[in-house]
Order: structure tokens, then C-alpha cells, then sequence
């Protein structure tokens, strides 16, 4: 069988290819088994080099801080020591120089004393007696004399006293009484004196300077010297006389004349609704004390009422509050020590509208200012330049002039009547307004400005320099003019159509004068006192 | 028997309560039914009441709206009215929510009538072809031209009708009329009040046409409402009025925008007006605003100026 012999010659090699197979594969394993075993130990072995790697790293970190640190204490250390030792060291310098210089100041003086001794020495030997410096006495006389001297005593008053004893004795000076308060004119005064007591009299004789020519005598206690000036300090002395003589003059005492009534600028007062600002003149040449207002109200039935006083006003104005729509009548007196002096001429407020005047001192030298004072004219003819005064308080180029405006911050109204060809500007300014500008020009004014051009009437309402652009169609010839301190507005209406034509809306820093100014030949006139219409306040 | 019963139930309602009949839809007396306004909306403003009505115009023909500005005075007492005409291509609403009129008239107890410019829904042929001609373009005067005449009578519309309709219907004191307005409107106010002497105590313009029959808007709307006739056109023209004004003394203000396009445009022409009124002696004040041009910005800006001046009228 061939077959089978082929068949288990494979089964043989197979067999013994197959455990051939089982040998290879046998020893593949083993040699597998022992490479993973060797791989096993080498990665231990890696292992461990890492751990010691790291330990090794570790320890010398540790080492070098240790050296670090100490080396660190050891210089800290030595650095100490060095300090102490130079201190030390300093220290004994210092002593030693300082044991030195005492030493060598001690020498100084040492030498100074031997110097002196040997210069004293020398001037002796040069004396011819060497023992004369032994001789110097002290001075032992006495300053003072012994004996007294005694002034011869003067007795001649004590022996005319002791012979007057049994006299009755001269009186004793009267005591002048001080002046009793309003018991003197402006020409006469009253002078009261008391007796001491115990005195007989029997006439006293009064002095005053400016010294009498005849010395009244009088038997009273009181007299009454006239024809004397008002306002003036008199000095008065009396004297007391019996028959044995006249007494010593009393003390002087210093009684004063009432004073004359002041006068009321009537051009520099001025009202409003609220107020009225009343200013006057002394009317006396030495100063008063003071000054007393009297005010009454009179009724339209021109009965009056009572007298109201405001005294001790310090100054020749008062602004005094009042009532609207009412009259007063009002007075001024002046006070000093003597009393008040008569009441001045009256002067009549009416509350109603407000009330000013032009102030002259600021009128440009081309206005003329009526006799009563609310008219203006700025005339054709050229006043040449040197005909014209202007001071500091006058417009020199603005032919204007400023009104005097009640200084209270109420609503005041007033009219400025004129021609509706005239060129002006109305309204008003800060009284510190320059004056070589003109109206309307800076922001110390406003005013409504008319210009006439050859075509038409042209109308301004100017402040700083700037105006709205407005037009007008009937030429107002009578303008109300509304100042609103409160609501910091100045309104300018056509009177007579009491129509509104422009209202400034400022806010007044201060209080402001109405200003009036023409710009060319032509006149206006102020009415003032007016009460301001209903439609003025519907701005 | 019945209608009797319902003449004396009428009486005694219309007696019990005078003022607030009116404001129901239906009237309950027979003639009122043509006069009868139906409230179309209303605002509370200012304290008062801003409100809009419809009414059947006999004049116009046509359905027309109304603003009323109520104020709060009007519930106790009877106010003075200032009418307020309104401009080109405007309604009743412009100036009733642009102008801001509302505070100063509750502050001065004013009623203010604002209404329309011109009939609408009419079916006019062209009426709405042009924005200054026709529609919102009435111009204040009565048409005499076809096809115009029928429907355009709006100068009787508002110096007859409406005041009846208001004085009916409103506490209105029918004394107290003032009027003014803007632009075809300030145009309008000037020449009802120039042909109406007496008539309106106050009047007052915002940049008016002053002299339409010089300017292009008012030689178009005259032209085509009154015919080629020019003779006719100075019937309505505020410059020519104020130059053959007689009658009780005027007070007129009038603001106009310096910047104001239409001034510029030569259609407005202020200045003739002030030079026939310095003329005619008229008091007049016009005010030149620089900056301000045409619009309700510059109305709403002097609005309150101009109700001031009213008032010192009306309330006078």
C-alpha cells in the first residue's frame, strides 16, 4: 500500500512536522517567555534608576540650602562683630581728643595767667619804690553832712484863718446844675445852679463865654440868657457873694442851644407806591446829634392824622415806608443835648405812581433842564467845545441825562411825553452806566431808541448793542414806561392806544436811575405821579 | 296732547340743565337738529378739555370738524372764544397737538375754535389736484366761481355759522370773539376782522399773507374762486382792507419767522401791510423773530404772547 505508505509517510511527517511544529512553537514560547521576563526586569531596573535619580536630586537641593543658610549666618555674623568693633573703636578716638582739648585749653589759660604775672612784675621792677603798691588807702570820709537843715515854716494863712473864725465865711462855689433836656431855644437857655449849704448869699453873679460885659447879678437860683446862636456850646460858671466876699467860681458846665430846623432838598427827594426817600439839608454849621422825621398822613378831607416819628436818624436822608395811594405830610427836625429844634417846612408825598427827578449833575452840557425840572431841551445852536463843563458824572457823548429812581424794588411807572419826529432813547440804566457811551449801547442800560430816516419812522429796543427787529405803524407821542424789579422786566406801551409795544425780560444786579436821552435837536418832557394803568401789569 | 306733553318735558330739561344738553347726539327740541354737534373725541389737557366735533355745515354742505378747547373755567362760567384759523393743507388737528395753546388758554379762561381749511369730500373736480388750491386750501373767502361756489363759502362758514354753532352750543360769551391765525389763516383772521369792524375785540397774526393779491398763492386760490375780475380779489385782501379801514381802533399783532421760506418766496409780503396801516394809522406791532421759519415750532414759540394779548381784550 502505497497509498498508505504515502499516506503515513504524511502521517509521519506530519506527524513529526507536526511536532516539529510543537518543538518550534515550543521553543518560540519559551524564547517569548523569557524575553517578556527580561522586559519585566529592565523596566524594574528603569524604575529604580528613576527613584534614585530622584532621591539623589532631592538630597543634593537640601545640601546646597544647608550651605547656603549657613554661609548666610556666618556673614550676618561677621558683620555684627565688625559694627561693634568700630563703634568701639570711634568711641575711644572721641575720648581721647576730647581729654586732649581740655588739656590744651587748661594750658591756654595757664599761659595767660603767666603772662599777666610777668607784666605785673616788670612794672614793679620798674618802680623805683617797690613797695609803694602797698600803700592804696580806701576813702573813709563820710557822703553825708551830719547836721539838718531846717526850712522856715510859712504860718501867715493859718493866722488870717484863726482871725476869720468867728467870721461868717465867704460862700462856697455854687454847683452848676447840667442842662436840663429840652428846656432850651435856639437862642436863649435857662441855667439852673443849687447853693451849697449852710452858705448865705446874697447875690450870685453868672459867666459864660463869650464874657459877659455886664455880669447880671441875681438873687435866684436860675437864669435865663438870650440872644445867644443856635447850635452852639456855651460854658457856665457862677459865683455866690456875701458880705465878706465872693465865693470861688463853681465848676463850668457846658449847655448847649437847640439847633435850627433843617431844610428839605425838595429836587432830591423822591416816591413810589411803597416809599418815599426824603433827603435835607442840616441848616446849621456845627454838627446836630441826630435827626427826627415826622410824618401824617392827611385825609382827602385834609384833616390829619397822627404824627408818626422816626428819631435818631444818623444821616440828612430817611427812606420811610408808607401806604399806597395816601398823602403824607412829612417834617425833619434836628436834635442835640438841648433838644429838638422846630420842625422844618413841610414837604407833601403822594403815593400815587412814582416820583423822581433829573438828576442835574449828570446832564450832558447840551441839555437844558426846566425850572421845574421834568422838561429837557437839547437845543439847535453848536455850543462850541470849550463852552462845555464836563466832570466825571456827566454823559459826554449821549446828549443824556439820568433820573433819580427811588431805590425800593417795587413796580414803578412814568410817561415821557414828546413829538413823534423826535429822535430819543428811553429807558433805563445802572448808575454806574459809562458815561461817554450811549444808551442801549453796553449791557449797563435799555432803552427804546426812535430814528427817523428819510422813508420812515424806525423804532429800537436796545441793550448791549443789539435790538429785535420791530415795526411800528402809529408813532407813539406819549410812552408808558413799567419797571417790574420782581419780575426783571422794563414794558414801553403807546399811552394813548394803550397798546403794549416791547417788554425787556433782564434781571436787574442792582437798582437802576431811568435814562433820557436826545439824539438830535428836539425836547421831551417826564410826567411822573402816575398811576400805572390796569393793561401795564398784563405783560 | 302728546306733543305738548313733550314741548313741556323739552322746556324743563333744556331749564334744568343748560349747558349739557348739547352735548348729547339728538336734540330733543326740533330745531336743534341741524345745529346738532357730535362729539368725535375728547382730551383732558391743562385742567380743561381738548375736544373734536362734527356737524353738518349749511353753509359748506358737507360734513366739517371742529376743535374746541374747553377750559376749565367754562364748567362754572361763560368764557370769551378766540377762533384759530389754520394754514395750507392743514386739518382741525395741527393746532390743537402742535401749537401748545392749551396752557395759556386754561390759565386766561379762553375757549379756542379751531376749524378746518376748506369743505371736504365735496367730489370736486380737482379739488384735491393741488396742495394750494382746493382741498385744505379754502383761503377764507366765498366762491363765486363754478365749480367752486357751492361747497367753498368758507368766510361765511366762520364769521357766521361757526359763531352760532359755538354761542348754542358752549358757554360762550358771544360778546367776546377774538381771532387770529397762521399763514392763510393769519391771512383769514386779518380780513375778518378788517371787514367786521367791531366785530372781534383782538386779532393777531403768525406769518399772515398779507397782500394775496400781490403774491402767487393768492392770485391762484382768486383766480379760481372769484374769477379773473380783480375787482372782486380786494374784497379779500387784508392790505387793501386796512387801507379803507374804518371802525373802532385795532390792536394787531403780528410775528413773523425771519428765516421763513415763504417770506423770502415773496408770498407773504408784510411789508405793504404795515406801510397801508402806517398810512391808515393803524396800531400795529410787528415782530421780525430771527431763526424761526414757517412751521408750528414757531407758533407753538409766541403762541402764549399771542393769547395774552387776546385775553387783555377779552377779559377786559
Amino acid at each position: 500500500d502505497g497509498h498508505d505508505d504515502v499516506f503515513e509517510e504524511h502521517k509521519e511527517s506530519e506527524v513529526r512536522g507536526g511536532s516539529f511544529l510543537l518543538c518550534l512553537q515550543d521553543k518560540v514560547n519559551n524564547i517569548r517567555t523569557k524575553l517578556e521576563e527580561k522586559v519585566v526586569e529592565m523596566e524594574n531596573f528603569a524604575g529604580h534608576l528613576e527613584e534614585i535619580f530622584l532621591t539623589v536630586e532631592e538630597n543634593f537641593g537640601r545640601q546646597e540650602q544647608h550651605l547656603e543658610q549657613h554661609c548666610n549666618d556666618v556673614l550676618q555674623t561677621l558683620s555684627h562683630r565688625y559694627d561693634e568693633r568700630a563703634a568701639a573703636l570711634g568711641e575711644e578716638k572721641k575720648k581721647k581728643l576730647e581729654a586732649l582739648y581740655t588739656q590744651l585749653l587748661g594750658c591756654g589759660r595757664t599761659l595767660d595767667a603767666s603772662k599777666d604775672l610777668i607784666e605785673t612784675a616788670q612794672e614793679l621792677y620798674r618802680t623805683e619804690d617797690k613797695r609803694l603798691f602797698l600803700q592804696e588807702k580806701p576813702d573813709l570820709t563820710l557822703v553825708t553832712p551830719l547836721e539838718f537843715d531846717m526850712p522856715l515854716a510859712d504860718l501867715s494863712d493859718v493866722k488870717t484863718m484863726m482871725d476869720s473864725i468867728n467870721i461868717v465865711p465867704a460862700p462856697s462855689a455854687p454847683v452848676i446844675n447840667p442842662q436840663v433836656s429840652n428846656s432850651a431855644t435856639r437862642t436863649s437857655l435857662r441855667v439852673c445852679w443849687s447853693l451849697f449849704s449852710d452858705d448865705s448869699v446874697e447875690y450870685y453873679e453868672l459867666y459864660y463865654r463869650p464874657v459877659l460885659e455886664d455880669t447880671p447879678a441875681v438873687k435866684e437860683t436860675h437864669c435865663s440868657v438870650g440872644e445867644l446862636l443856635p447850635n452852639v456850646q456855651y460854658e457856665f460858671w457862677v459865683t455866690a457873694t456875701n458880705t465878706t466876699g465872693i465865693s470861688p467860681a463853681s465848676e463850668k458846665a457846658v449847655y448847649v442851644t437847640v439847633p435850627s430846623p433843617p431844610v428839605i432838598r425838595q429836587r432830591e427827594c423822591s416816591s413810589c407806591p411803597e416809599a418815599a426817600l426824603i433827603r435835607w439839608e442840616s441848616g446849621n454849621t456845627n454838627p446836630v446829634d441826630s435827626y427826627t422825621v415826622e410824618l401824617i398822613e392827611t385825609g382827602t378831607d385834609g384833616q390829619s392824622g397822627v404824627t408818626e416819628s422816626i428819631v435818631a436818624v444818623p444821616t440828612c436822608e430817611s427812606l420811610i415806608q408808607l401806604e399806597s395811594g395816601r398823602q403824607y405830610l412829612i417834617y425833619v427836625r434836628a436834635v442835640n443835648i438841648g433838644g429838638p429844634s422846630d420842625r422844618s417846612q413841610a414837604f407833601t408825598v403822594s403815593t400815587t405812581g412814582t416820583v423822581f427827578h433829573l438828576l442835574q449833575d449828570t446832564a450832558h452840557p447840551c441839555l437844558s433842564i426846566s425850572e421845574d425840572g421834568f422838561s429837557m431841551f437839547y437845543g439847535d445852536e453848536e455850543l462850541p467845545l470849550s463852552a462845555m463843563t464836563f466832570d466825571d458824572n456827566t454823559f459826554a457823548r449821549c446828549v443824556a441825562v439820568l433820573g433819580d429812581l427811588i431805590p425800593v424794588r417795587g413796580r414803578h411807572y412814568w410817561e415821557v411825553e414828546l413829538d413823534e419826529d423826535t429822535e430819543y432813547r428811553i429807558g433805563v440804566a445802572y448808575e454806574d452806566t459809562q458815561r461817554n457811551s450811549y444808551l442801549g449801547g453796553a449791557n449797563t442800560s435799555w432803552c427804546m431808541r426812535h430814528v427817523l430816516t428819510p422813508s420812515r419812522h424806525k423804532y429800537e429796543f436796545l441793550h448791549s448793542g443789539w435790538s429785535p427787529d420791530i415795526r411800528i405803524t402809529v408813532n407813539p407821542v406819549r410812552i408808558g414806561l413799567s419797571l417790574n424789579y420782581e419780575r426783571g422786566i422794563l414794558s414801553f406801551f403807546n399811552v394813548e392806544l394803550e397798546q403794549h409795544l416791547y417788554t425787556f425780560y433782564c434781571s436787574f444786579q442792582r437798582y437802576v436811575h431811568p435814562c433820557f436821552a436826545l439824539d438830535n435837536p428836539g425836547a421831551l418832557t417826564v410826567h411822573t405821579g402816575v398811576e400805572a394803568p390796569g393793561y401795564v401789569h398784563l405783560v | 296732547m302728546l306733543s305738548g306733553l313733550r314741548k313741556t318735558v323739552a322746556a324743563t330739561f333744556m331749564k334744568e340743565c343748560p349747558l349739557q344738553y348739547n352735548y348729547f347726539p339728538c336734540g330733543l327740541a326740533k330745531g336743534n337738529r341741524t345745529m346738532s354737534l357730535v362729539q368725535v373725541s375728547s382730551n383732558k389737557c391743562s385742567g380743561g378739555y381738548q375736544k373734536v366735533f362734527e356737524h353738518d355745515s349749511t353753509e359748506l354742505k358737507c360734513k366739517m370738524k371742529v376743535a374746541v378747547y374747553l377750559p376749565p373755567k367754562a364748567e362754572n362760567e361763560k368764557c370769551p372764544v378766540f377762533y384759530w384759523l389754520s394754514g395750507l393743507t392743514c386739518t382741525e388737528q395741527n393746532f390743537i397737538t402742535k401749537a401748545g395753546s392749551q396752557q395759556a388758554a386754561s390759565e386766561h379762561g379762553i375757549i379756542i375754535v379751531a376749524p378746518d381749511t376748506s369743505p371736504r369730500g365735496c367730489n370736486i373736480e380737482g379739488e384735491d389736484e393741488s396742495w394750494d388750491f382746493g382741498t385744505g386750501a379754502g383761503f377764507y373767502v366765498n366762491a363765486t366761481q363754478e365749480p367752486w361756489k357751492t361747497n367753498y363759502c368758507m368766510y361765511t362758514y366762520v364769521t357766521e355759522e361757526l359763531p352760532r354753532l359755538i354761542n348754542t352750543n358752549f358757554p360762550a360769551d358771544p360778546e367776546k370773539m377774538s381771532i387770529s391765525g397762521h399763514s392763510m389763516g393769519g391771512h383769514g383772521a386779518l380780513i375778518c376782522a378788517l371787514k367786521n369792524p367791531g366785530k372781534y375785540k383782538a386779532v393777531s397774526a403768525f406769518a399772515p399773507i398779507c397782500n394775496p393779491i400781490q403774491c402767487a398763492w393768492g392770485q391762484k386760490a382768486f383766480s379760481g374762486y372769484l374769477g379773473e375780475d380783480k375787482k372782486t380779489w380786494e374784497a379779500y385782501d387784508a392790505t387793501v382792507l386796512a387801507a379803507s379801514y374804518s371802525g373802532p381802533q385795532l390792536d394787531i399783532l403780528i410775528d413773523q419767522g425771519r428765516d421763513d421760506q415763504f417770506l423770502s418766496a415773496s408770498q407773504l409780503l408784510p411789508d405793504n401791510l404795515i406801510a397801508a396801516c402806517s398810512e391808515k394809522k393803524i396800531p400795529v406791532v410787528f415782530r421780525l423773530q430771527p431763526g424761526y421759519d414757517h412751521s408750528y415750532f414757531f407758533i407753538y414759540s409766541f403762541i402764549t404772547d399771542h393769547i395774552k394779548h387776546h385775553a387783555k381784550f377779552l377779559n377786559a
